[in-house]
């Protein structure tokens, strides 16, 4: 299965985080076909759970059909023409063959379960991989194809469509999976955009489609600042600490019930051996590298350039060992470490205001 | 010097034909999935293209071969393939070169020819989904273009496999993911074909069969049959074609095969190249008519005729045109041409069935000579001179200067018997004079050669004469009480007129070939290798076999071949209309397509209804057990359900709980285990259900 990568125009200006659709281009009405897309969209309910049902499959003949229409006529011409009751033959078998593949497409789709799992969080500009889960109750599903409906490309996508088609098979009574990859270009909640499932299987003479609209969201951490200038420790923290480490070391100075963030690199084993309660090592250190990562003091202007260093810094703190805090106008969380709090703190950043 | 030193001891395969075979066998099942794809696809055309093969132009075949091939091994090796420029220069090629062996692009042999072509070039540049397309939709008009050829039972079959392998490879095509296995496709395919038969079925029995929709192409020429007119020397060679042209019952007597004439087109002008019907110069008054007389015993026939695409019926001469003996045709005028040949007025573009009466002992024609007889002497001036000034030292030689015109005919035919003539179905093309050619050269020809060549000496001596067309003799036997006329069976003759007598028929081809005439047989076809060797060892047992498929054989054309408008309306008939017409058929044809549209949606909107198969067998499960006093809930799983039934009903229902284990391992195992097949639902469901009676045992 490879993940569908979509790439969506768009620079790093914020916008609404629950945008339907991504921007259509400045000063462009949108074109009927486009109207009627999201005409279309809108009647379809949100849900990360979509049972394929005569309702919601959709059926055409591709182009492909067509020319085998015209090759049914041309040799049905043939057949009046030369009174082949033998090509009449061949020619209504293919007929009836086509026919029942119309049928076959469609109970491909119909039937099926698709669900959802939300994705993790990622930074912004980073590929989101979400998968999503086919059930099958019944009869095996052949070349189910998945990409992400992007009416902004449509013209693109149909012209190197295949490339951004992720392909599965469904087994009989069974499950299978398959991404989508959405790359957000900004921080915030992202919308999953409407997915499309389609299969002309088996004959590719049809093609049945689904639409269908998830409700899930993924969230867009900021774009962490590369390259990020240094964590900014004040003179005086910075000095401190180094007279601590040339003092003591790393000695222990002392046990503290174990709190949540600390490492296991700080446990007390042996304690918690004896008395059965997690405690963690108190060292200078870790009291004095406490430090915050603040709106006021990061060194640039700008909404987003601001949110990008404290993304850079929170995660080099992280990645330092180090307890940071994050205070940003109207939020402020205390300081901490650990994956719980990392998650924390970006999703304040991915969220603000 | 040990040669085979290089050759590990021991791992040497125990014949290398074998071990080579073996390894390309495993090379082929290793292949990368594309490649083998293309191999299919490549043997899948080769076998589509195989019958043509036979008639196509030398440099197709070859060029053909030399291209599937070439794909082959680039297939095989991984190999890039030609660039467009090489193709477009192959296609260029193969056009030029069938303008050169057809004189044309169009028609029929050069269309098969530019097909065939043009599906090899096809795999040359396989390269996206579309291109495979293309293919498979030139493959599904070539396996029509057989038709054109044949339409026998093997064609058939040869054909159903090739349509059969294109949709399997069209189903592969659409299954991008893994490497699904020719078996799986293959199955596909079938299904849908499978499930498309009855409205095959409807179709084929229901579309209205109208006639052509514009003038066909008579490039149907070099086969021996029926044709209006008779071109000399322009057929090198005639292929025997042992289709059959007509069958005959006979409702009392049967006359001996050797008087069994069916009488075709008459051709009485010559213009020295070619043989047409009578264009006379006189006024009708003048010209000679049927003046038929018969006598003796009726024989009465029923007899179906294969489309000829002729406006004729070739009936047994000879039948009169008499209250009781003519033949009746509901929508069809049939009049008796003064020829005495039986014309209708449309050509026969399916088969027909009809009874009448002919007569084995009858006269006809002129009885005096009249003036309309003097367009049947007639020679065009300028050809065959050899000819004419032989005929005319015969006439005047001393032994036949009173002569009348038996003997004539008699002297003419026994320069036949004696002149070292011979028969053949291929003498070789003939040129501008083509009877002095074949009389005084190369006495080679078949029975149009004869015919032709008499007709034009007895006129030389003043004797009107004229060339008849038709069919003679059938099979040995008869299939199923009818006599068979095939294609083959097609022959030439000659009448000369007979002051007193009228028209009399000579068989000049019986001079050089009596069996042809006396047995009725077409000369046997070369029966090839497998027939030959069947043929020596067991005659008896070829025949019986030959028997047999032709029976198989009659089937298939009456149920398939010959099904026409004629047997559409006959249905119709059988289902309540009283006069049928074609917009009966079509009304029929297109309110019951409907309806069947009708049904595939309704089945689709129920189908939204149906449950999954697993949650409706453990409902019948809750409800089979509760009826044994098992109390278990629609949410447990059968695991919970067996150790339930284990504690409510102990041993007695240790056989359930086990069966109901089986279920949940079956269930809950993973994918691989699943496929395999271990446990069919249906099969389970019907041993539980003789576990767990419903009234509680």
């Amino acid at each position: 299965v490879t993940p569908a990568e979509a790439s969506v125009a768009g620079g790093t200006a914020r916008s609404p985080a629950s945008a339907k659709v991504p921007d259509e281009g400045p000063g462009r009405p949108p074109s009927l076909r486009q109207r009627v897309n999201q005409w279309w969209l809108n009647r379809l309910p949100h849900s990360d759970t979509w049972l394929l049902t005569q309702r919601n499959v959709y059926i055409l003949p591709t182009r492909a059909g067509l020319a085998f229409a015209l090759t049914l006529m041309l040799m049905l011409v043939a057949s009046i023409n030369y009174q082949l009751n033998l090509g009449y033959a061949l020619t209504f078998l293919l007929s009836g063959a086509g026919l029942v593949s119309m049928h076959l497409t469609h109970n491909n789709l119909r039937g099926l379960t698709l669900h959802l799992r939300p994705a993790a969080p990622v930074f912004a500009g980073e590929a989101a991989l979400m998968e999503v889960v086919f059930s099958n109750t019944g009869r095996v599903r052949h070349a189910l194809a998945l990409r992400r409906l992007a009416p902004e490309a449509t013209t693109q996508d149909t012209r190197d469509g295949a490339a951004s088609w992720a392909w599965c098979d469904v087994p009989a009574q069974g499950q299978a999976s398959s991404h989508v990859g959405l790359v957000p270009p900004h921080r915030g909640w992202h919308a999953v955009p409407p997915l499309v499932v389609e299969t002309v299987f088996p004959f590719g003479l049809f093609k049945a489609w689904t639409l269908w609209r998830p409700a899930a969201r993924v969230l867009a951490w900021p774009r962490a600042e590369h390259p990020a200038p240094a964590l900014p420790l004040s003179g005086q923290q910075a000095g401190d600490e180094q007279h601590a480490r040339a003092g003591r070391g790393s000695e222990m100075d002392g046990v503290r019930p174990w709190k949540r963030g600390d490492s296991m690199r700080q446990v007390v084993w042996k304690k918690v051996a004896r008395s059965g309660e997690m405690v963690s090592r108190e060292t200078a250190g870790s009291a004095s590298r406490e430090f915050w990562l603040d709106w006021q003091y990061c060194g640039v202007a700008g909404v987003e350039q601001r949110l990008s260093r404290l993304t850079a810094w929170a995660l080099a703190a992280e990645r330092e060992g180090l307890d940071y805090g994050l205070r940003l106008p109207g939020r402020e969380l205390p300081p901490g470490q650990g994956e719980a709090h990392q998650r924390l703190v970006l999703e304040a950043l991915a969220t603000w205001p | 010097v040990n040669t085979r030193s290089a050759s590990a001891p021991g791992d040497a395969p125990p014949t290398e034909g074998a071990g080579r075979l073996a390894g390309i066998w495993q090379r082929l099942r290793h292949l990368p999935r594309d490649a083998r794809d293309t191999v299919f696809q490549l043997v899948l055309i080769g076998w589509s293209i195989a019958p043509h093969l036979l008639h196509l132009p030398l440099w197709c075949t070859g060029m053909v071969l030399a291209m599937l091939a070439w794909r082959g091994r680039l297939a095989w090796t991984g190999g890039t393939l030609p660039s467009r420029w090489t193709v477009m220069a192959l296609l260029a090629l193969a056009a030029g070169l069938t303008l050169w062996s057809e004189r044309t692009l169009l028609g029929k042999e050069a269309g098969v020819t530019m097909l065939v072509v043009l599906l090899a070039l096809k795999t040359l540049e396989l390269r996206a989904r579309r291109d495979a397309l293309v293919i498979f939709f030139l493959g599904f008009f070539l396996v029509l273009t057989h038709f054109l050829y044949s339409q026998s039972l093997g064609t058939g079959l040869w054909m159903l496999v090739s349509v059969w392998g294109l949709l399997t490879a069209l189903v592969l095509a659409h299954m991008p993911v893994g490497r699904p296995s020719l078996a799986q496709a293959g199955g596909t395919a079938a299904r849908a074909a499978v499930l498309g038969v009855p409205l095959m079925v409807l179709l084929f029995v229901l579309f209205p069969r109208i006639g052509p929709l514009w003038g066909l192409p008579q490039d149907a020429a070099g086969r021996t049959g029926l044709s209006g007119s008779m071109r000399m020397g322009a057929m090198a060679e005639v292929a025997n074609d042992d289709s059959i042209a007509l069958r005959v019952r006979f409702l009392g007597a049967t006359p001996p095969p050797d008087r069994m004439y069916f009488r075709g087109p008459v051709l009485s002008s010559f213009d020295g190249r070619e043989w047409t019907r009578l264009r006379p110069s006189f006024p009708a008054a003048l010209r000679p008519r049927a003046e038929l007389e018969v006598r003796g015993e009726a024989l009465p026939y029923e007899m179906t005729v294969e489309a000829n695409r002729l406006p004729l019926l070739p009936l047994l001469e000879a039948t009169p045109d008499l209250p009781g003996a003519a033949p009746q045709l509901d929508g069809w005028m049939l009049t008796l041409r003064p020829d005495l040949q039986w014309q209708v007025d449309r050509p026969v573009g399916e088969r027909l069935r009809v009874q009448a009466s002919a007569y084995l002992d009858y006269r006809h024609g002129p009885r005096e000579d009249i003036v309309g007889l003097r367009d049947l002497v007639a020679l065009p001036p300028g050809y065959n001179p050899r000819l004419l000034t032989w005929a005319n030292a015969l006439r005047n030689s001393p032994a036949l200067q009173n002569a009348d015109t038996p003997a004539l005919v008699q002297a003419v035919l026994n320069h036949i018997r004696q002149g070292n003539f011979g028969y053949t179905l291929a003498p070789g093309a003939y040129g501008e004079d083509a009877i002095d050619e074949f009389w005084f050269d190369r006495k080679l020809g078949f029975c149009e050669h004869y015919a032709a060549a008499f007709v034009v000496a007895m006129r030389a001596m003043d004797v009107p004469a004229r060339v008849v067309t038709g069919y003679m003799g059938t099979d040995f036997a008869p299939v199923d009480g009818y006599w068979i006329v095939r294609n083959s069976n097609a022959h030439a003759w000659a009448e000369v007129w007979q002051a007193g007598r009228g028209w009399v028929r000579v068989d000049p081809t019986a001079a050089v070939a009596p069996d042809r005439v006396q047995r009725g047989q077409g000369l046997p076809v070369d029966a090839g290798l497998v027939g030959g060797a069947m043929r020596t060892l067991s005659p008896e047992m070829a025949a019986q076999l030959r028997a047999a498929w032709e029976a198989v054989n009659n089937r298939w054309n009456q149920w398939v071949l010959n099904y026409s408008r004629g047997q559409q309306f006959d249905l119709l008939k059988q289902l309540g209309w009283r006069s049928p017409s074609w917009q009966d058929l079509a009304t029929t044809l297109i309110l019951l397509l409907c309806a069947a549209a009708l049904a595939g949606a309704a089945w689709a909107w129920w189908d939204r209804h149906r449950q999954d198969p697993w949650q409706r067998l453990q409902q019948r499960v809750q409800a089979r057990l509760a009826a044994l006093g098992v109390d278990v809930g629609p949410q447990h799983a059968p695991r919970t359900r067996a150790a339930r039934v284990r504690a409510a009903l102990g041993a007695r229902g240790e056989a359930l709980a086990q069966s109901l284990e089986a279920l949940d391992r079956w269930r809950y195992a993973d994918a691989d285990a699943k496929t395999g097949g271990a446990l069919n639902l249906r099969r389970w469901w019907t041993q539980f259900r003789a576990l767990a009676p419903a009234d509680g045992g």
